[in-house]
């Protein structure tokens, strides 16, 4: 049988055929109209932020760490345990970058006994206990990955248990942690590619949005409504179309941030 | 015999369930991301999924840090699909540092100048299906 070489060049091209370039700008307001902008947000992680200050000029991380959060037991209703297990998990980022083992372990207990009392253990036991055998081994990377599938595993089961909104302050109660932690650091060791760090627009409109659109026993719950006028407080202090953001706004986000985080870790 | 039966029909339709699970999407966005995972890259758990029309763009707006370096893996179940993605920064200039695409996977690199709002703009630029599943997953180092 014999090859036509001009159907095989044909055939080559449909297959190889270029796709068009990038266009060089992007502008929200001119997409074509039958363009979908994806209304999902993800989160980061802590470390992310972690991540990029490390690179800055390492951080005495162990000095940040909150050891009593690791000692905590669930308290107050279902929403403050939310923000209180998102809140520990993030305390578990922090103390994978002082690479302080035995405290990373406590956490990984800590995240079981309140994912426990929230309902969703079963669903992060897996996770807690490769927290604990990868902090033993001191393979910290993979503890990173074990912390941010416990914080997607945690908000997965709660979206099946059609607890959604408490999947939403897991995150928030992570992210203010977090927070206070960046915001603590450039403050006191202020650099402007530090405090940038801080500028994040898009999430604190996100986090307002949805705590603001709960139902009402969620959104009315004394300690959501002081986290919504924290978020609110923090968001002109984190810059709005400009990046910048001045020591005395990181000052003031690390102690908002911080007022909050100790609110979600107290008796009610 | 009875448990027996019952015992092997409950058995496949726990198979089947289990199956239902697995997000084809998501498997060839993570097989896009397999090179940079052994170059430490942390892979998130989270991702982005959806189903899109053929030649539909699509936009997903996500916080990015100076100083880390990012990757955006894009996959579609449809094995005939030709997906592209790229990024583009807070005032909506093209990012890409490296992009790469092939078939139902692509990929896109990017080293945020500053900290914001970055824009992944993607889409399915050909394909045999109508409506096509897709994953976006990302990582960072």
């Amino acid at each position: 049988m014999k090859l036509n070489p001009l159907l095989f060049l044909a055939a080559a091209a449909a297959v190889a055929a270029p796709l068009p370039p990038p266009a060089q700008q992007l502008d929200l307001d001119k997409l074509p109209s039958q363009s979908k902008v994806i209304d999902q947000v993800v989160v980061p992680v802590p470390s992310e932020v972690f991540a990029a200050l490390d690179k800055l000029g390492k951080p005495r991380w162990a000095g940040l760490i909150h050891r009593e959060a690791s000692k905590a037991k669930p308290v107050g209703e279902a929403p403050q345990i939310a923000l209180m297990l998102g809140s520990i998990i993030a305390e578990g980022f922090i103390a994978v970058e002082a690479e302080d083992t035995e405290e990373v372990k406590d956490i990984g207990r800590a995240i079981l006994s309140f994912s426990n009392a929230i309902g969703v253990r079963k669903a992060v036991v897996r996770r807690a206990n490769s927290i604990i055998e990868f902090a033993d081994k001191k393979k910290w990377l993979k503890v990173r990955g074990e912390l941010d599938g416990a914080l997607n595993d945690v908000r997965e089961a709660m979206v099946e248990l059609n607890s959604e909104s408490l999947a939403h302050l897991v995150s928030v109660g992570g992210w203010l942690r977090g927070t206070e932690v960046v915001a603590t650091l450039v403050s006191s060791d202020y650099s402007r590619d530090g405090a940038e760090l801080l500028h994040q627009p898009g999430l604190l409109e996100y986090f307002q949005r949805t705590l603001g659109g709960m139902k009402s026993r969620l959104r009315d719950h004394a300690l959501t409504v002081k986290v919504r006028k924290g978020l609110a407080d923090i968001r002109p202090l984190a810059g709005g179309d400009d990046a910048r953001v001045s020591q005395k706004s990181a000052k003031e986000i690390a102690a908002i941030a911080g007022d909050l985080v100790k609110a979600i870790s107290s008796k009610p | 015999m009875k448990k027996i039966l019952l015992l092997a029909v409950l058995t496949i339709f726990a198979t089947n369930a289990a199956r239902a699970y697995v997000d084809d999407a998501h498997s060839r966005a993570m097989e896009a991301a397999t090179p940079q995972a052994k170059q430490g890259f942390l892979v998130r758990q989270e991702y982005w999924a959806g189903t899109l029309a053929t030649k539909q763009p699509s936009v997903v707006k996500h916080q990015l840090f100076k100083g880390n370096t990012y990757w955006f893996w894009l996959g579609s179940d449809e094995d005939s699909a030709q997906v592209t993605v790229h990024i583009y920064d807070p005032k909506g200039n093209l990012a890409d540092a490296e992009a790469w695409q092939k078939g139902n996977k692509a990929a896109v690199k990017v080293v945020p100048k500053v900290t914001g709002t970055y824009y992944i703009s993607f889409s399915i630029d050909q394909s045999k299906a109508k409506k096509n599943r897709w994953a976006l997953a990302y990582g960072y180092k």
